[in-house]
């Protein structure tokens, strides 16, 4: 199964579906570490909802952080 | 005399931008010089193994406690309502705050909002619970739409974004004051020195929203000061109210008894 996080693709070795929380844990090495928000194919997933959130093939994650801004 | 945005009281009439600086202390010194309480940051993609991002928060959030504060995140990069309705959920759930800078940016060369996809997303947002900070052009029409949908603070742009050319057009914007005396307007974007953000506080708008002009000045720290001095002269000569422009001259010094005067015959 292949996904995508912030653009870049990440194949996952097995066949059953994954979590936000599972797929977070590819991305960062200290998620609980980070300041950061989700949305799944471009849509807002609140953290209370990571962990019933299951991916599938092709899903995309956008895993934003804080900059500064105008 | 002091800035209300959304029943919040602010000391400062100026909301101010937290990029481009030389450096995260020239930041927070020119941030603590400006006297503004009302900073605006982001949300964006970054590395997850650096940690940038996560020290600019940090400081942020100092700075917004030393100066007791309000973070005002933006949907800037935003081209759709949706996407803009998705970062602003996002930034809600990271900044614990209903105030949203609304960006949908509708052309790439001069980063002029898309009047249509904002008030698709103001109305939306009002809908789920936020506070809308619109930035948009200065179209009469569409601030009226958009004040009209909820949004107590109207954001026109004096100028496209970054270009420091100042009020681009007047007119435009003194008809929105006058048609829209009950906003909170805030003017935002394009402004490049003191004398603008003066101007606008002559005109009657209630606060200014600014970046690169404080940010890129040689002096970034002098430049806020400079900057907070500028809004508190244009509010008090709005206040005082200004003398109507007359199409003659008129003598200031008494006419009567004028030395050397003659008669003509």
């Amino acid at each position: 199964m292949n996904i995508h996080i912030n653009g870049q693709a990440y194949k996952l070795t097995h066949e059953n579906p994954v979590s936000v929380t599972a797929a977070l844990a590819l991305y960062f090495t200290e998620p609980q570490q980070s300041t950061f928000a989700v949305a799944l194919n471009s849509d807002f997933i609140g953290k209370d909802d990571y962990d019933q959130t299951m991916l599938k093939h092709g899903d995309s994650l956008d895993v934003l952080q804080p900059i500064q801004g105008g | 005399m002091s800035l209300s945005i959304y029943g919040q009281r602010l000391d400062s009439r100026l909301l101010i931008g937290s990029a481009l600086y030389p450096s995260p202390a020239i930041m927070k010194q020119a941030i603590l010089a400006s006297g503004s309480q009302v900073v605006t940051l982001s949300l964006k993609r970054q590395n997850p193994n650096e940690q940038s991002g996560q020290q600019i928060w940090r400081y942020l959030q100092e700075i917004i406690t030393e100066v007791d504060g309000q973070l005002l995140p933006n949907t800037a990069g935003c081209k759709t309502a949706k996407e803009a309705v998705t970062l602003a959920k996002m930034s809600r759930e990271i900044f614990q705050t209903d105030w949203l800078k609304l960006e949908v940016i509708g052309d790439d060369y001069n980063l002029q909002p898309d009047p249509i996809e904002l008030l698709i997303a103001a109305e939306q947002l009002i809908k789920d619970g936020f506070k809308v900070l619109p930035y948009c052009t200065d179209d009469l029409v569409l601030c009226q739409r958009l004040y009209d949908l909820g949004c107590e603070v109207i954001m026109p742009w004096a100028s496209p974004i970054g270009t420091g050319k100042g009020l681009m057009n007047p007119y435009n914007l003194a008809t929105i004051r006058l048609r829209l005396p009950h906003a909170t307007l805030i003017l935002d974007a394009g402004i490049g020195k003191p004398s603008d953000a003066c101007l606008a506080l002559e005109m009657g708008y209630d606060g200014v929203l600014l970046n690169s002009a404080i940010a890129l000045a040689d002096n970034p720290v002098l430049m806020a000061k400079a900057f907070g001095q500028a809004l508190q002269a244009g509010e008090q000569g709005y206040v005082a109210g200004i003398m109507a422009q007359r199409q003659t001259a008129h003598p200031s010094t008494p006419t009567l008894d004028t030395p050397f005067w003659h008669q003509n015959n």
